[in-house]
């Protein structure tokens, strides 16, 4: 992909040609102001193989006397500008290192999911959590993983949860957060739970659309966060994304689909610039010969980079959880894990 | 952003992919008249749609450059004394006030399933009764919308359990200072019944317009505390063809009736019927609707019998752990059962 850029002010012209390491040739040429007391308004054009941006970079003014060095100078921080909005490509060791440096694991707490995801919840990717309602049990388990794994990460970095289903509890949460703590006094604990109960945030959300805005709202808020340095959000939950697109999909038009494969794009795009896990949760319909499956069909089953099945077995405590796919490990592991009233 | 992320209908959104329009800048400095030309529709729906998409733009427009905090986000501590706080409507019988902490919790969408006879519709007036408890009585004080699909809506019964309930709550507050006595003019049952709005429902078309129309319903009378649907399933479950549409328009119609039990703080109670489900060589006894149904209420309650006496167990909850309580249904309502007492006929 050869990308050209040409700068262009008033007066008389000079040009400049690079060509640096990835080999794309960027051409700069700066006119001479006829008038001293002008700026250079120069017009950045930058043209792509598919589309044209078009930019306004004001350098500073270049008098009719001044030396080819400054015109050169002033052409060589507009290119640098320019650098900015072109998105260069990343080899494959830039984004090794990239893996290696922000792309953390987040562990569960649960140790049966843990050991079959590698270490736990893996920054920049969607995980999806499916499993059966209720069949004999009081709280849905996708729900109590996803919970279980927000009190776990709390400490490390804020997580955020969108709430479908007003399944959101905020005691249930302090129960899991009293159990990790160990022997402390009863100030010590409450302000632990403070602490961790406050940079976990909630919303809920009722609709596809809703779901859509907020999640290009959450996009430029952090991307103002990472220039400010404030709070980092490392996991982001929705439970159930299967009961927002349920109303959606099927039907004659393709439109519901569009919206999940968006809503998808959008998730996967979070994910990977923001260097966040993002958890959904779906839940189970039947299938051929009465076997369950997961919700929301075949175009969905492409989108998580990780799919994990839970059940539970037999009015117990003791839950299986299975690998249905997964970007670095085998599928169909099993294991089996533990969670406690 | 497209066109296709906009929430417009179908429609509309055909006739402008086919006029040629795919994003939002192309429609951003258009005028109605102009659209509505070229689209060959109304000029109200040409205002309608660009006033869609100039929100839609607003939106991605503000969020440049500053700080813009994201509405409707709580911390999950504001939120746990919050929860702490949540009111409850009492059921009338003090066990299963016991498993459910209190009562049916306000905010939150309860389905209540059973088999025919059980008593759901007992209890679904029984609730409409007790939320217009004044709150001097420790009640809510507020006034009740009952959907009924069914026509099993008795307004002598209703009279009568009002008249139990009333009663009731005279004897435990005989003895407090004429303040309190003060409100006995309006508790007649008469001033109760007039407090429940009922909408009576003949077809599932019907259903998802009262759905539809619940909310603006709901901002003119913000007394309304409790909602009751008697019951959900009963037109949805013979001469619906398309299964697939029926799983559609029952989410959305669950969504809904969640954002309505959340923003405007109410219970919301759906009531149930049963079918048989055959697993494993053996048919028992399940909810109606399937297990996509099953994900779209927050609470589940089941009532069955054991042994002559009727039982109430928590089946699904995001807070409570699973617990059985019997309950009966008397003349003046439902009440605590009493262990000798055998199955009760009414009136």
């Amino acid at each position: 992909m050869l990308t050209r850029f040409r700068v262009e002010g008033e007066g008389e012209r000079s040009s400049m040609a690079e060509n640096d390491d990835l080999g794309i040739e960027r051409t700069a040429s700066i006119q001479n102001p006829t008038k001293p007391s002008s700026s250079i308004g120069a017009r950045v054009r930058a043209t792509h193989d598919d589309d044209e941006d078009e930019v306004r970079v004001s350098l500073r003014p270049v008098l009719p006397h001044s030396s080819s060095d400054l015109i050169h100078q002033e052409a060589a921080r507009a290119l640098s500008v320019m650098d900015s909005f072109h998105q260069p490509w990343l080899t494959g060791v830039e984004l090794l290192d990239d893996a290696n440096r922000n792309k953390h694991v987040l562990p569960t707490g649960l140790e049966g999911i843990d050991v079959l995801l590698g270490g736990g919840l893996r920054e920049g990717q969607l995980i999806e959590i499916a499993g059966p309602s209720s069949s004999g049990k009081t709280q849905p388990l996708q729900m109590q993983v996803c919970l279980h794994s927000a009190s776990c990460i709390a400490d490390k970095g804020s997580v955020m949860f969108l709430d479908t289903c007003n399944s959101f509890s905020p005691n249930r949460i302090a129960c899991m957060v009293n159990q990790f703590s160990g022997p402390l006094f009863k100030e010590a604990k409450e302000r632990r739970l403070e602490r961790i109960m406050s940079s976990i945030l909630c919303q809920p959300i009722y609709d596809i659309f809703e779901l859509l805005d907020t999640l290009h709202q959450l996009e430029s808020t952090l991307k103002h966060t990472v220039k400010t340095g404030g709070y980092k959000i490392c996991l982001l939950i929705i439970d159930s994304i299967s009961s927002l697109i349920a109303p959606i999909l099927g039907g004659k038009s393709p439109q519901g689909r569009l919206l999940m494969v968006s809503a998808g794009i959008v998730l996967k795009k979070l994910a990977h610039e923001f260097n966040l896990a993002v958890l959904v949760t779906n839940h189970m319909v039947g299938g051929e010969g009465g076997i369950i499956k997961p919700a929301l069909g075949e175009s969905w089953k492409n989108i998580p980079h990780v799919r994990l099945v839970v059940s539970r077995d037999q009015q117990s405590n003791v839950f299986t959880a299975t690998v249905l796919k997964h970007t670095m490990r085998a599928s169909g592991r099993t294991a089996k894990f533990v969670i406690h009233n | 952003m497209e066109i296709a992320n906009l929430p417009i209908s179908a429609s509309q959104r055909s006739k402008l992919l086919s006029a040629g329009y795919a994003t939002l800048s192309s429609l951003s400095s258009l005028s109605p008249s102009h659209l509505a030309r070229d689209l060959n529709i109304e000029l109200q729906e040409a205002l309608e749609i660009l006033k869609v998409v100039s929100d839609a733009a607003d939106r991605s427009k503000s969020t440049d450059g500053h700080h813009q905090a994201l509405k409707g986000v709580q911390t999950a501590w504001d939120m746990l004394s919050e929860e702490q706080m949540q009111q409850h409507i009492t059921t009338g019988c003090e066990d299963l006030d016991h498993i459910l902490r209190g009562g049916i919790h306000c905010g939150e969408v309860t389905e209540v399933g059973g088999v025919p006879g059980i008593g759901k519709t007992q209890l679904g007036i029984q609730l409409a009764v007790n939320v217009q408890i004044p709150v001097e009585y420790g009640g809510h004080g507020g006034q009740a919308v009952y959907i009924d699909t069914e026509g099993s809506f008795m307004v002598e019964r209703a009279h009568q359990i009002a008249e139990g309930c009333i009663n009731g709550i005279l004897d435990n507050f005989t003895d407090h200072d004429r303040k309190i006595l003060a409100c006995q003019e309006w508790m007649q049952p008469n001033s109760f019944l007039s407090n429940i709005f009922y909408f009576r429902i003949c077809s599932y078309t019907e259903q998802i317009a009262v759905t539809n129309y619940l909310e603006k319903f709901l901002k003119e009378h913000k007394d309304v505390k409790i909602v009751v649907i008697d019951s959900v399933t009963f037109h949805f479950r013979q001469d619906f063809d398309d299964l697939a549409c029926r799983t559609r328009i029952l989410s959305g119609m669950s969504l809904k009736l969640m954002k309505l039990a959340k923003t405007n703080n109410l219970a919301v109670v759906l009531l149930n019927q049963v079918t048989t489900k055959y697993t494993e060589g053996s048919f028992h006894l399940t909810l109606a609707l399937g297990d996509s149904w099953s994900h779209s209420c927050t609470n589940r309650i089941i009532l069955y019998w054991n042994a002559n006496e009727r039982y109430a167990y928590i089946d699904k909850s995001p807070s409570l752990p699973s617990a059985s309580a019997p309950y009966s249904v008397t003349s003046k309502g439902i009440r605590n059962s009493t262990s000798h007492c055998k199955r009760v006929r009414m009136m």
